[in-house]
């Protein structure tokens, strides 16, 4: 067995060998000046008008399962509730995680029922998360070119957890939060984030003849409310 | 039904290509269920990849990132462990498949971890893992879909991104309600999906380590990309205490934003999907959010030496799409298991025998038909058919280093063929020889079907056109005879 305290060095030794001593200690701002002529002429920005892209969203959406229901600013927390109140008619769901940073005020409608409750993630046991039906959050952008909701996990959208256990996920996203494109996700992104989640439709599988089966581990019911602001 | 049959994917025990393809080929159930895999996933592709007008375009720079990622890796990686450090991880190098097992098994052992989940990651069986960790007394639990039906019958996997899909719905049913006690368990892909997830939802809440791969390696952030479909990654990225990740040492991005790129031809090319249901990125530990305790595995196992040749090198931009096996008519033919090595297909016949520095595998360069629809539908542009004739070439090199190929009827005839060749009265004499001799066994129909001889081995599988009346020379000699000459 190669000592380990060696291995990084015959590794890297390896490869310098390989591909020649130029490819080490290359100054960075050599090697970004290589990086800024490589080729990229695929689509990088939005080719389709703003109304056009939320409906891309919305198709994109419904062929992966997802619900999606459209509101107005002003009757966003109506909204809120009555996703939580036909989840609950519908399968019994009666316990929603929010993330701490969730904006109070989206819940107003929702606190005044007392079919559910709402259980704010203050560091919350797995056991707590695992037994709660549902989970309310938002994002931080979607891509409506591949129907991808993209979650940074800041505050308002929780930590990793909470929306990969509950069988249930409601998601608030405003209208100016979708883009067209992938690369223009990545605009967005001043500075890279340190967890990322990508979500393009409830969990699936496909490894039983091909067929595509809904819902393996991850949450099996994607909501969506889309805000027009 | 066949004999029982395990497919041996150590390419330094299993058998050459052709005799183990003999097994695929008389097993009528694994064809069906490997063309009809095949014919779903290509028909989805095709769709997904003719709506993308700017397909070309992303090729190219996904070639070319992959490209300068691979001519700087040195300096890629280092930046990659320093900011991977930074951030909490722990990064490892390991030079060899035993060194990467001696790694994690010692990262288990400070853990004091006897049991670990794991996420489908296809380095993990090129340094044959799961049979280590058990053998030192580790419990593995495989928790992809696939790897499930796969580990629980003893099978191995045929396909680098459907492992299973030699398998059928009636043979997942018998596996599933032989080992999880389920005698009543119907053959529906909905309910041996439920089973999956009854199986596995106990174990994701209550081992608290882990085992996966990386689809990428971010230099610039020090994160790792994870892309799946079930959430069972999720999971073993976001519940346990510990997380090791197994990753080769080519599989560095430059950017974060390189992912803009890559992200939009690997689920398109793999599995025919706009995009993957989930995609995971994270930078080292995240104080309060999963693992505490993150480490990297950076394996090379024969990566480095890859590297030297530029025709070669290419080899390692592959991002394991699929796309190529899916593509290729002879893996549809043969499935996975021929291969004889966790990386099947025509990316499995270029990456494996170099991987083995070509001391084992040889037959493989072989094994595609350099029919060139593996580069067409490659979202990196592997040459993938370039590539197999350089090996074949260094198969044929290798050869010549033994005295006793100086007395190979196949060596001495190439020699008296290229002989031949190079003095034309020899060339036209040979041909209407070969003319005469050849007529005995050409049919009615113009095609000869046997052979003896030597000449079997080419008409036992298929059949030769037979010998023209006149050549393509003598009738232009004839027709330069008859015709005057142009005008000037």
């Amino acid at each position: 067995m190669t000592p380990l305290t060696t291995a990084r060095q015959l590794i890297l030794d390896r490869i310098r060998d390989a591909t020649g001593s130029a490819a080490f200690d290359e100054p960075s701002i050599e090697l970004a000046a290589l990086r800024a002529s490589l080729s990229r002429d695929y689509i990088r920005k939005a080719t389709l008008a703003p109304e056009a892209i939320l409906a891309l969203l919305i198709e994109r959406l419904h062929e992966y399962d997802a619900e999606v229901v459209e509101c107005t600013h002003d009757l966003l927390p109506a909204a809120v509730a009555a996703e939580l109140l036909a989840a609950n008619l519908a399968a019994g769901r009666s316990s929603f995680i929010v993330p701490a940073g969730l904006p109070s005020a989206w819940l107003d409608v929702a606190r005044t029922h007392s079919e559910f409750t709402l259980i704010p993630d203050h560091d919350l046991p797995i056991d707590l998360i695992e037994d709660a039906s549902g989970v309310i959050t938002t994002a931080f952008c979607a891509v409506a070119d591949s129907g991808t909701i993209i979650l940074h996990h800041s505050p308002a959208e929780g930590r990793r957890l909470i929306t990969l256990l509950p069988d249930w996920h409601l998601c608030i996203l405003h209208a100016s939060q979708v883009v067209q494109t992938l690369p223009e996700y990545f605009d967005l992104c001043k500075t890279p984030p340190n967890l990322v989640t990508w979500i393009s439709g409830p969990s699936a599988t496909a490894d039983i003849e091909m067929t595509r089966i809904k819902g393996v581990h991850g949450p099996r019911f994607l909501h969506v409310l889309l805000v027009r602001d | 039904m066949s004999v029982p049959y395990h497919p041996q994917l150590n390419p330094t025990l299993a058998p050459p290509f052709p005799q183990a393809a003999l097994h695929v080929l008389r097993n009528p159930q694994l064809r069906k269920n490997v063309a009809h895999a095949m014919d779903v996933i290509q028909a989805k592709r095709a769709r997904l990849v003719l709506e993308k007008s700017d397909w070309q375009a992303l090729r190219t720079a996904a070639s070319e990132i992959r490209a300068h990622a691979l001519d700087h890796l040195g300096t890629y990686l280092e930046q990659f462990e320093a900011h991977c450090s930074e951030a909490g991880g722990i990064v490892h190098w390991a030079a060899t498949a035993e060194d990467a097992r001696r790694i994690i098994l010692d990262i288990l052992r400070q853990e004091q971890a006897t049991v670990v989940i794991k996420i489908k990651t296809m380095t993990s069986t090129e340094i044959q893992l799961n049979p280590f960790l058990e053998a030192s007394g580790v419990s593995v639990f495989e928790t992809d879909l696939a790897e499930i039906i796969l580990q629980l019958g003893h099978d191995e996997p045929s396909h680098i991104v459907v492992p299973a899909l030699h398998v059928n719905r009636s043979q997942v049913r018998d596996i599933f309600a032989r080992s999880m006690g389920l005698p009543d368990l119907s053959d529906d892909p909905h309910a041996l999906t439920a089973a999956a997830r009854h199986y596995l939802r106990q174990k994701f809440l209550s081992i608290p380590t882990a085992i996966g791969g990386a689809n990428f390696l971010i230099a610039e952030t020090g994160s790792v990309a994870v892309v799946e479909s079930e959430g069972n990654g999720r999971m073993c990225l976001t519940l346990p205490r510990t997380l090791i990740t197994l990753a080769g040492i080519e599989k560095v991005l430059p950017r974060f934003q390189d992912l803009e790129v890559m992200l939009q031809v690997l689920a398109r090319s793999a599995t025919g999907e706009r995009m993957n249901p989930y995609t995971s990125l994270w930078t080292g530990v995240v104080p309060g959010d999963g693992p505490q305790h993150f480490h990297v595995v950076l394996l090379d196992n024969g990566r480095s030496g890859i590297l030297r040749n530029s025709v070669d090198r290419q080899t390692l931009k592959c991002i394991r799409c699929a796309a190529c096996m899916n593509a290729c008519p002879v893996y549809r033919q043969t499935g996975g298991h021929a291969y004889g090595s966790v990386y099947p297909g025509p990316i499995g016949a270029i990456l494996t025998p170099q991987l083995m520095q070509m001391h084992h595998a040889q037959s493989l360069p072989y094994a595609p038909t350099l029919c060139g629809a593996c580069y067409e539908v490659c979202p990196v542009k592997i040459n993938i058919p370039e590539v197999l004739i350089d090996l074949r070439a260094r198969v044929v090199d290798q050869d010549r280093s033994h005295l006793e190929h100086y007395f190979d009827p196949l060596y001495l005839g190439m020699r008296l063929t290229g002989f031949i060749f190079r003095h034309p009265w020899l060339f036209h004499s040979a041909q209407r020889l070969a003319r005469l001799g050849l007529r005995l066994f050409t049919r009615k129909d113009g095609w000869i079907h046997s052979l003896p001889s030597v000449g079997a081995e080419w008409t036992q599988t298929r059949d030769l056109r037979g010998f023209p009346s006149r050549t393509f020379h003598e009738r232009w000699v004839a027709r330069s005879a008859t015709q005057s000459p142009r005008p000037q």
